[in-house]
Order: structure tokens, then sequence, then C-alpha cells
């Protein structure tokens, strides 16, 4: 067990080295591939700056994630369970969801200024549609043999949707938890890179304008950060609903 | 004394711009305590006519009374269900299963618990309260849906083809055993089924259905006396009336 960490870590120490030695022989410019160093003096120098605009854009993302999954899985679930608006409703969700959302941008921008609400508006635009169109498939793939159970036992339609319903959806829901959120991480960042006055974006994208590319990167390995945050959050929440959704399969297999 | 009567009762339904005649004329009555099964040839209407006995379809014309009273809405106090598909709800244990209707209707959870953890004794599965439905075979899982269906006490139980999706070793068992439940419970069974050795073993009245659209072209007494043995199943009498059903179902109806 440790001799294996302590290999992992001489390996990490080995690449970091090489990569370092490669831009200080002046094998590739430093404007592409920054040093190690300079990530490391970039993070040292602007440590205080980095954090605020780490903190700006996981809140920004935080409360998109939060509105997105809230909008997105009740529309679903109300859509969803009525047949006939379902059919309406699906195929203008769907092409709203081809259309790349980012040429709206300008448009948000224009009504809600550059601070951190248009990017939270376009957050929660970019992960609305995959998590209301999956919920909806989701709901309507509900064996409606559980509606006439629901409605032999008297229950109402509330109790049926949100005891049911919504649990026996809940796996396909998860799959467009994964990919709406997904897009509401990208959809902050790049909103920010393209006009704002805060976050990792914007950061990012002042200090390529500036060719500090130890900064770009110390911004990026930031922004991953938070898609790994975001992402062990998810896989979490798949985890804990997995071990049913197994149990959904084992019923259908016999 | 009639439980249940029905008068009279027709289902037209539209599809695709056609008028589709489901049923015509059903006249019946079953008496209280009685084991009724209703067999006729596929899509003649049998599940038709359950869905308006339980509340969960209107006639066209005509109506169904329980107790003197039209059933125009599910009745979970007075009507319960068993379908062809358990649906167990994955996540709930089977006890909790079974509880799940007298939850829906706050029964105190001391009471509730009692009274399903008899009824998964009733149906055999005590020992399989914790277990969840991908935990339980077919066969058990269709226990456990008997046993829900019997929760709220109802005196009639609607059964839809319950053991069909079962093979015939296991379905002949769950017949035995569904006789011994009735006659622990005294309860109504109106039973539906495409077999006929399973109609004529269980019943004390079978009613033989038409091609569509469904009418009652016979009712059989089956007096062979209780506690039935399978050992009836082979012989001359039970053949013969399993020839005269077999003769109603496939002549053409004048």
């Amino acid at each position: 067990m440790k001799a294996r960490h302590i290999r992992t870590l001489l390996i990490a120490a080995a690449a970091l080295a090489a990569w370092e030695l490669i831009v200080r022989s002046g094998l590739v410019s430093p404007i592409i591939l920054a040093a190690p160093s300079d990530v490391f003096l970039a993070a040292k120098k602007d440590g205080a700056v980095f954090l605020r605009a780490f903190l700006i854009t996981v809140t920004e993302i935080g409360v998109a994630i939060v509105i997105a999954w809230t909008l997105g899985i009740l529309f679903g679930l109300i859509v969803g369970s009525s047949y006939l608006v379902a059919a309406a409703t699906a195929p203008v969700l769907s092409s709203i969801f081809a259309i790349p959302l980012i040429i709206l941008y300008p448009l948000l921008m224009a009504w809600l200024g550059v601070g951190p609400l248009s990017k939270v508006v376009f957050g929660v635009l970019a992960g609305f549609f995959p998590i209301a169109l999956t919920t909806i498939d989701g709901v309507r793939a509900v064996d409606r043999g559980y509606l006439t159970f629901a409605r032999s036992i008297g229950a109402t339609r509330l109790v049926t949707n949100t005891l049911i319903v919504f649990p026996l959806a809940l796996p396909a829901i998860v799959a467009g938890l994964r990919i709406g959120t997904g897009l509401v991480v990208i959809g902050v960042i790049v909103t920010e890179m393209l006009a704002s006055l805060g976050g990792l974006g914007y950061v990012i994208s002042y200090h390529r304008s500036l060719f500090d590319t130890g900064h770009v990167y110390f911004g990026m390995a930031l922004a991953l950060l938070v898609a790994l945050g975001v992402n062990a959050a998810l896989t979490r929440l798949d985890r804990r609903i997995g071990h049913w959704r197994l149990r959904q399969h084992a019923e259908c297999d016999s | 004394m009639p439980i249940i009567e029905v008068t009279g009762l027709a289902k037209d339904f539209r599809s695709g711009g056609a008028v589709v005649h489901a049923l015509r004329d059903v006249t019946f009555s079953v008496d209280e305590g009685r084991f009724v099964t209703l067999v006729g040839p596929s899509g003649c209407g049998k599940s038709t006519l359950l869905a308006i006995m339980a509340g969960l379809t209107s006639a066209t014309r005509g109506e169904a009374r329980i107790e003197g009273t039209p059933i125009t809405a599910p009745l979970p106090d007075k009507i319960g269900m068993v379908f062809q598909d358990p649906t167990l709800l994955p996540w709930k244990s089977a006890l909790a299963n079974v509880e799940f209707p007298l939850a829906l209707r706050h029964v105190d959870a001391t009471a509730r618990r009692k009274r399903c953890t008899q009824l998964l004794d009733l149906v055999g599965l005590s020992e399989f309260a914790d277990h969840y439905p991908h935990e339980l075979s077919g066969g058990m899982r269709q226990r456990v849906a008997i046993a829900r269906g019997l929760a709220q006490d109802p005196r009639l139980i609607l059964m839809d083809e319950p053991f069909a999706a079962l093979d015939e070793q296991i379905r002949t068992r769950m017949g035995h055993d569904l006789l011994e439940i009735w006659e622990r419970t005294g309860k109504t069974i109106f039973f539906i089924t495409h077999s006929l050795t399973e109609a004529i073993y269980l019943s004390d009245t079978v009613l033989v259905m038409s091609a569509r659209p469904g009418s009652i072209i016979g009712t059989l007494t089956i007096d062979f006396p209780r506690p039935r043995d399978l050992d009836i199943i082979g012989s001359e009498s039970f053949g013969r009336i399993r020839n005269r059903i077999w003769h109603l179902i496939s002549e053409p109806q004048k």
C-alpha cells in the first residue's frame, strides 16, 4: 500500500521535472507551455485574486445547479405525467436543446448585464433542457401498471407522482443530471470568459491576453478542480441510488 | 346475498375513428364470499370489465354495484386488486410494500406493521419481510402483491390474471395456496384467467365470456367439494366441464 503511494509520488515528481526541463531548455515556448514553476509563482503572486475568482465561480455554478435541477425536474415531472402535454412539448424542447445556446448570451448580457446574474441564468439555461428532457422520458417510461395500481389504492395524483413515479424515474433523471450539470459548469465558465468582471473564466481570459501562461494554467487547474468536485458529488449521488437501479434490472430480467 | 351486481354493462371506445364495442350487455352477480372466475378468449374485454368493476374506467351503458352502491371511482377500502405484474416498489422491502396502501391512508405505524406482518405470514412469506423485490422469485413477488391487495381489508379482491407470468408448476402451487388464503380470510374473489384448468380448479362459479364484443355466454357452477385436492384436475367430471367451456368459447356465437 505505502510502496504504491511512494511510487505514484515518484512518477508524478519525475513527470513534473521532465515538464520543467522541457520548458527551461527552450524546446517549447513558455507562452505555449508554462513550466510548473511558473504556475507555482502565479499562485504565489496572485493567490488572493484567484481565490476570489474561484469563490465567485463556485457560487455562480452552485446557484445555477440548484435552480437548473429544481426547474428541470419539476418541469419534467409535470410535463411527463401528462401524455398529451409531453407529446406536444418534448419535440420543442429537443429542438431547443439542439441549438447552441451560447448564441443567446449577447442577449442575456444586454438584459442582465455582465455581472454574475447573466452567468447564473445562462448556466441554468444550459442545464435545464437535458434535465427536463430526460425527466420527461424517465416519467413516460414508468410502467403504466404502476399508475393503475396507484389509482386502485386511491392515491392522489400528487402522491402518485412524488412517491411512485418520481422514484421509478430517478435513474433516468440522474443520467440527465449528469449531462445537465456538466453543461452548467461549462456554461458559467465560458460566459465568464466572454465578458465579465470576475470569476475563473474572467481571470483565465484576462491573463491569456497578457500572455501570462503560468496564470492561465493555474486558473485552468482551479476550473478543473471545480469540475472534478461537481463530478465527485454526482458520482456519490449516482451510487446512492445505484443500488436500487440494480434491483430494477433484476426485476426486468426475471 | 350478492356483493357485486353487474347489469346491462356495455363499453364502447374509439380507436382511430372507429367505434369498438368492447363489452355488450354484461349481466351477472357475485355472492358474498364466493370465488368467481371469468374466462374468455384474448381481447374479449375481460380486463375492461375488471377495470369498470374496480372503478378505474366508466361504462358506456349499464352499471356495476358493490353492496348496492354504484362503482364510479376506485374504492380501496372495499375493493383490493392484484395484477398480472406485481408492480412492487423496488426500493421498498416486502413488508413496506404491503404496508404502502395503509401508509398512504396514514394508518398508525404500529397497527400497520402488525397487520401487514400477519398478511405476509398468511401468504407464507413471514421470513422474507425484509427482502427487496429483486431478492424474491416471481411467485414470491406475486404473493407480496396478494398480501398488499388484502392490506386495506377489502371485502372483494379483483385479480387480473395474477399467475399468467409464472411457470406452470409455480402457478398450480399458487392457485392451491390462494384457495387456502381465500378460505382463511372469507373474502370474495373475482378472478380473470386464460387457463380453463385454473378457472375450474379454483372457482365456485365460472363465467364464460364471448369474443368481442364481450358478453357472458355461460355460467357454470363448479361443485367439487372443498378443500380441493389437485387430483380432481385429472377426474372425468373435471374434463367434462373443461370441454363444455372450451366449446362455449370456441363455437361462433349466433
